[in-house]
């Protein structure tokens, strides 16, 4: 059994260069590789299902409590953000800050200002980030592997509770993201991904 | 492995080419094929050499030599096609890259029904009463109509020679595999009678342990056949064609669930031609159905699933061929066909009735030149009627040396399952719907509050699916160079619009999707396919083919060209953007084959012998890192050489002993190859009874 009982984060890459762009006035952005953050729900697919989300907060790179100082949360494949309205779905979270998401399409790199006209929030017809294989960050390949691939060339872009941004790359759904993982055998719903945090307020630019 | 296998390969070749040399005895001067009569390319009697298309025929003597007991055994040593295994164990036949479902298959000119998940299981068919395959390669429903997508393959059973015959075989081999033949005939003056019975049973085998599946099931077949003819005066003639087979496989599944599928088929055949000096009309029914039934239990008998599938077909036809002349022949038919299907997770019971009418015209302006016209009009009423256009010339450059071109049209429409399925499933959730049903089955859905939000709007459902259709051109050149080496190369393209494919047309509330079909790809397949025979001496020849391949999705390809593909070297790795080069092309599609066949024939001895290879290079079966494509990141299937070898040797006039190993190499790949079970042994014992 593994001890792993919550996630670790590593700061690889605490300062990049961005002195020069006008947009940020003093503090970079940030870089970040998050490894395991593990996201439980009850009830399988085809059930209803339940169980608290693991929330998430971008300024502090951690897994958080809080009932408002969250950015997105994470439950099975699912992923909700902190703005607009519950989907209805049992336990879901307040949404009281004014967190946004959209899909970029593309490289992290390729990823460079944010569209501020795509961002949508939660609401009662579906998530900001889409579920269902294809339509958000995963594919699902069915038979006979089963399993769950965050989709290459989709970058999660987030506006965060308090009007910051970050772009995220998920890069694993599964514990010490494998190589090759087994859907049998690897355990699931342990996310790995990478994520720039631009903490200036309002700024949209990630160079 | 496989390196080492080609030069093991190489050196044995070699070695039996410079035993091989010809020494100055007679030869046989008749060459093979001219005499060769084939009937599929224009549902008339024709020499194989004379024709336009690209045809070709295993006679039943080249069956024999290899042993062959099942018809997939057979297909897969052609040059061109291999066999492809679908989910259910099945085996179909992929054609000029094209997939299983495209082409038609038919038992003594008349299809075959019962593509439960699209692909006709060639295992269904026994090849102890063959006396010859027809394969017809290119779109050809100007003749055939529905399912002569990519190509026609025709399985023509032996006619009764004159008095009683009789013969027994007997195989045996690894997995404790049977297959037993009986053969009787009858002619004598005006009537003639046969009847044939194949048994054919296996105990299975597992290549992946611990799934708590096997890879191939228990099973036994029996399969009866009975062909009566009378003439009833000089020029009118009946024949009755009957077949009934049946399947029982016993199932396991995970969770210590077993049961059985249980299928049979039944094919009645009748015949009233007439003939004159220049008219001859042919009027037939034909009568097929297949059944499907199929079970699992758990542990305390309670049944855990069932499900069932009842097909009927039933065609009548008349058919004119009429010999303007010696250099003109016109060929006029119209029928009807009738088919039903009542299956488990189906909507409704759907019927259909679609008439056709279709034509040929055979022209010869000179001795060397052939030009043929056809085309063939499909009436339906669920979708788009089809107008069906073939034309195709030959050109004798010299006798032995000819040029050909053919061009046709081919479609497949939506099947009964495309179009009126409806079903969920119960332990992931999801739903998937026929075309024709969403409007009803969705709004039940919406009704019961399943329905999170419609991403197709129901409206774009209104115009009707289109059949899938292809269409095909074939340039081949023959040569015979002398009397030892004949060469054939054809070159090949199709291009297929409309493919059917799935996708999501709604979210549910418990987070999975509603599937349906609709029409979307663009495929297209080209390449060239050549072959040599060489006829060393008296006892060895030879015959080498190859076939390049390419088979493209073009829509997938404009999406590498666009940029819109990305792709990651490890999971953890950042994802990078393909390009155009990236895409290898559709799944299980390989790039080269190649085959080759040595046959040892001592007459004097009575004895022959055979080595053939077989060679396809690395395919991919599906996309291993997300991004819905094939690209050259994916993990793919290796390339691999597969060789069989086997001997005869006939003791007297009664009794023919055989033996041999298939799989000589004991190449294996059980994650991706499941109908390669590893070196196969057998022996075989034949008896005629006269």
């Amino acid at each position: 059994m593994k001890k792993l009982k919550f996630f670790t984060v590593y700061i690889i890459l605490l300062l990049t260069f961005s002195c020069e762009d006008d947009n940020n006035i003093g503090i970079n952005t940030v870089s970040i590789t998050v490894e395991d953050l593990y996201a439980p729900q009850e009830g399988s697919q085809g059930q209803s299902i339940s169980g608290p989300f693991t929330k998430f907060n971008f300024e502090d790179g951690v897994q958080t409590e809080s009932e408002t100082n969250w950015d997105v949360g994470f439950r099975g494949t699912s992923i909700i953000v902190n703005g607009g309205v519950s989907l209805g779905t049992d336990d879901e979270p307040e949404r009281n800050g004014n967190a946004a998401a959209y899909i970029f399409e593309g490289t992290m790199g390729e990823m460079q200002i944010v569209d501020t006209s795509l961002l949508a929030q939660d609401s009662e017809s579906g998530y900001a980030i889409p579920t269902g294989s294809g339509n958000g960050w995963y594919t699902y390949s069915g038979s006979p592997t089963f399993l769950i691939s965050p989709t290459p060339g989709k970058i999660l872009v987030f506006r965060t509770h308090d009007n910051r941004y970050a772009k995220v790359e998920i890069l694993s759904y599964y514990l010490g993201a494998p190589e090759n993982p087994d859907a049998f055998t690897d355990p699931s719903r342990y996310y790995t991904f990478n994520y720039v945090y631009q903490p200036n307020e309002g700024a949209t630019t990630f160079d | 492995m496989i390196k080492k296998s080609i030069i093991y390969f190489i050196l044995i070749f070699c070695s039996k080419f410079t035993m091989g040399q010809p020494t100055n005895s007679k030869f046989d001067s008749t060459k093979n094929n001219l005499d060769e009569i084939i009937i599929t390319a224009t549902k008339t009697e024709r020499i194989l050499s004379s024709l336009p298309l690209n045809v070709s025929i295993i006679k039943k003597s080249d069956i024999e030599k290899t042993n062959a007991t099942r018809l997939s055994d057979v297909i897969n040593e052609e040059l061109g096609l291999i066999t492809v295994s679908d989910f259910g164990g099945g085996e179909g036949i992929q054609m000029q890259g094209l997939d299983s479902e495209y082409t038609l298959v038919l038992i003594d000119n008349q299809p075959l029904i019962g593509r439960s998940a699209g692909t006709l299981d060639l295992n269904r068919i026994s090849v102890g009463n063959i006396k010859q395959i027809e394969i017809v390669r290119g779109p050809s429903s100007s003749l055939y109509g529905n399912n002569a997508f990519a190509g026609v393959i025709n399985i023509i059973t032996e006619e009764p020679k004159t008095g009683l015959k009789g013969n027994l075989i007997s195989s045996y081999e690894t997995h404790n595999t049977f297959d037993n033949n009986i053969l009787f005939s009858y002619k004598k003056n005006n009537f003639y009678s046969s009847f044939f019975f194949n048994n054919y049973s296996s105990d299975g085998y597992d290549l992946i342990e611990d799934d708590g599946l096997n890879t191939v099931n228990k099973f036994k077949t029996n399969t009866f056949q009975i062909k009566l003819g009378h003439n009833l005066g000089e020029n009118l003639k009946i024949k009755i064609n009957a077949r009934y087979y049946t399947q029982l496989i016993d199932n396991i599944a995970p969770n210590s669930l077993t049961g059985e599928t249980f299928s049979s088929e039944d094919n009645i055949n009748f015949t009233i031609s007439h003939k004159s000096e220049k008219i001859r009309t042919d009027f037939e029914v034909y009568f097929t159905s297949y059944f499907g039934d199929e079970f699992l239990d758990d542990e305390q008998g309670n049944r855990f699933s069932e499900s069932f599938y009842d097909q009927i077909f039933l065609k009548p036809e008349i058919k004119t061929v009429y010999k303007i002349s010696n250099k003109k022949e016109f060929v006029f038919g119209l029928g009807n066909e009738y088919e039903t299907l009542n299956r488990t997770y189906f909507e409704i019971e759907p019927k259909q009735n679609s008439p056709f009418i279709y034509f040929q015209y055979d022209y010869n302006p000179n001795e060397k030149i052939n030009l043929m016209l056809g085309g063939r009009f499909d009436k339906y009423k669920e979708y788009k009627s089809q107008l069906s256009p073939k034309f195709s010339g030959i050109y004798k450059i010299q006798n032995n040396e000819s040029i050909k071109i053919s061009t046709g049209y081919g479609y497949k429409t939506p099947d009964f399952r495309q179009l009126y399925f409806n079903f969920s499933n119960s332990t992931v959730g999801y739903t998937v719907i026929g075309y024709n049903v969403v409007e009803d089955v969705l709004n039940q859905l919406i009704d019961e509050g399943q329905i999170a939000n419609i991403i197709v709007p129901i409206d774009e459902f209104e115009d009707p699916l289109s059949p899938e259709s292809s269409f095909g051109v074939n340039i081949g050149y023959d040569r015979d160079i002398d009397e030892k080496i004949s060469l054939s190369a054809n070159l090949f393209s199709n291009s297929a619009k409309n493919l059917i494919d799935y996708r999501v047309i709604a979210n549910k509330t418990n987070g999975q999707n509603v599937f349906s079909y609709y029409n979307v790809n663009n495929v297209s397949t080209f390449g060239f396919d050549i072959n040599t025979k060489y006829k060393a001496d008296n006892y060895f020849s030879f015959s080498i083919g190859y076939q390049l391949l390419y088979a493209y999705d073009l829509d997938a390809r404009k999406a590498f060209e666009n940029g819109e593909v990305y792709a990651r070297l490890t999971p953890t790795s950042p994802a990078f953007r393909l390009n155009k080069k990236d895409y290898f092309g559709l799944y299980n599609r390989s790039r080269h084959m190649g085959v080759i066949k040595i046959n040892y024939n001592n007459l004097d001895k009575n004895f022959s012998a055979n080595l053939r290879f077989k060679y396809r290079s690395k395919y991919g079966l599906y996309d291993s890192n997300s991004n819905n494509y094939l690209d050259k990141y994916d993990k793919f299937v290796n390339g691999h050489l597969t060789a069989n070898v086997n001997i005869n040797k006939i003791i007297n006039s009664k009794l023919t002993l055989s033996a041999g190993i298939e799989n000589i190499f004991n190449y294996l790949d059980s994650e991706n190859i499941s109908n390669l079970s590893g070196r196969i042994y057998f022996c075989r014992v034949g008896y005629n009874i006269n």
